[in-house]
């Protein structure tokens, strides 16, 4: 029997293409900030929707992994899994179809196809007002620590550019390390200057202020949600990367304090 | 009596509407639709309001913080249970503006002060920045579990 009419082969090739539409699902819903439970619900309801039996999945930090079943075949296949962000519409919009997929079926090729059109037509918002927004969160950010009136424009400005360095950063594939020490660096600096230019008495927490678009809030909640729900694993590798953002931000605010002689 | 209750009602306005600009502002960068933004801003308006009642009831800032976000995830869990998990993501942005971002730099910084040649006052330094990380790590956990309780308790109908 050739390999194009055995029934076994056949059903295997069909297994294929419904694990990998499965975790090109996953894939996204883990891109956009999904919690493991999140992701594994995702690329179950597709699977399932598609004729398929789950045998198993594994939610890994860099890449996810799915057995699907039929009868007595099962085929295993991986996939990896690019930086980790938010990005709620489009998460909305995957686990919608993925409803419609498990409520209505349909065929693998046409989930890749809206997978890939809904991350290309998912609208998002221009830059000139992201950056404008994220300076106004650190703005108010820095009025909840208690800065005072004069430093609120200057943070406005040093978090709106730090946060038009980091899309700019990001775009060029800049390690996300990295970009939280220039951003914590350049933001600081323009906080810090612009807070004292103003006459303000609280330029050191002007610098902070300043720098808190970089606060990794929604990973470390899925930290500790990932590990709530029992995935430590995935749980432990947010919380490490959290850490390291950090530890990377504190870099960049130790040199802009340095530089505004705010050190002891 | 009534000077102290002013002045505490200007407080909680005052952090409530900057919770809400704050919110507003990491929605935009969540990239949430114009109606989520909404929600966020009420949500963090909420969390701060209650944490600032909390906190000037002299509770600490991790009870008063797992209160703020216990409040907004029920908040989310009573009024929109059939908007799925992803509601789960809007009471988060609506609880960001508690998260301890400064006393993470402030514990951070003070351990870089220690490892200077011959930092000044090294036993006060070190327990200001232990005792900043511990406040880091609790606050994370407080504000954590108050999102996770309502969320798991309610299990929402949606996915």
């Amino acid at each position: 029997m050739s390999a194009a009419a055995d029934p076994v082969v056949l059903r295997h090739r069909d297994l294929e293409k419904i694990a990998n539409a499965a975790l090109r699902v996953g894939r996204v819903l883990m891109e956009c900030g999904g919690r493991v439970s999140v992701v594994r619900a995702g690329m179950r309801l597709i699977a399932q929707g598609l004729g398929a039996d789950v045998v198993g999945e594994r939610v890994g930090y860099a890449s996810l992994t799915l057995t699907v079943g039929s009868g007595e075949e099962t085929i295993t296949r991986m996939i990896d899994v690019g930086a980790h962000g938010v990005n709620y519409r489009l998460d909305v919009a995957v686990r919608r179809y993925a409803t419609l997929v498990a409520r209505e079926g349909g065929a693998p090729q046409e989930v890749n196809e809206t997978i890939d059109r809904l991350a290309r037509e998912t609208p998002h918002y221009p830059l000139w007002l992201v950056a404008p927004a994220t300076g106004l969160a650190c703005a108010a950010f820095g009025r909840l620590l208690g800065v005072d009136w004069p430093a609120f424009l200057p943070i406005f400005l040093a978090g709106g550019v730090g946060q038009w360095i980091r899309a700019k950063l990001r775009e060029r594939g800049t390690n996300a390390c990295l970009i939280a020490a220039l951003v914590a660096f350049v933001a600081g600096v323009v906080g810090g200057f612009g807070a004292r230019a103003a006459g303000s008495a609280s330029a050191e927490m002007a610098v902070i202020a300043s720098t808190l678009l970089l606060v990794p809030g929604v990973p470390a909640t899925n930290a500790q949600t990932d590990i709530m729900e029992g995935f430590p694993t995935v749980g432990s590798a947010r919380a490490i990367s959290v850490a390291m953002i950090m530890v990377f931000a504190t870099i960049g605010i130790w040199g802009a304090e340095a530089v505004l002689g705010l050190l002891p | 009596m009534t000077l102290l209750s002013a002045q505490l009602m200007i407080d909680v306005a005052h952090q409530a509407a900057f919770g809400a600009l704050a919110a507003c502002g990491f929605g935009v960068l969540f990239n949430f639709d114009w109606l989520s933004l909404i929600r966020c801003s009420a949500l963090g308006a909420l969390a701060l309001a209650v944490r600032t009642f909390a906190l000037a009831g002299g509770w600490s800032l991790e009870a008063a913080s797992f209160s703020a976000a216990l409040a907004a995830g029920a908040a989310v869990a009573l009024a929109a249970p059939e908007r799925g998990e992803g509601a789960d993501m809007v009471a988060l942005a609506g609880c960001i503006p508690m998260v301890p971002g400064a006393f993470f730099g402030k514990a951070i910084l003070g351990l870089f002060a220690l490892t200077a040649p011959a930092p000044a006052h090294p036993e006060e330094t070190a327990i200001f920045a232990i005792v900043a990380m511990t406040r880091v790590i609790l606050t994370l956990g407080a504000i954590g579990a108050g999102l996770a309780i309502p969320s798991q308790i309610s299990r929402h109908a949606g996915f």
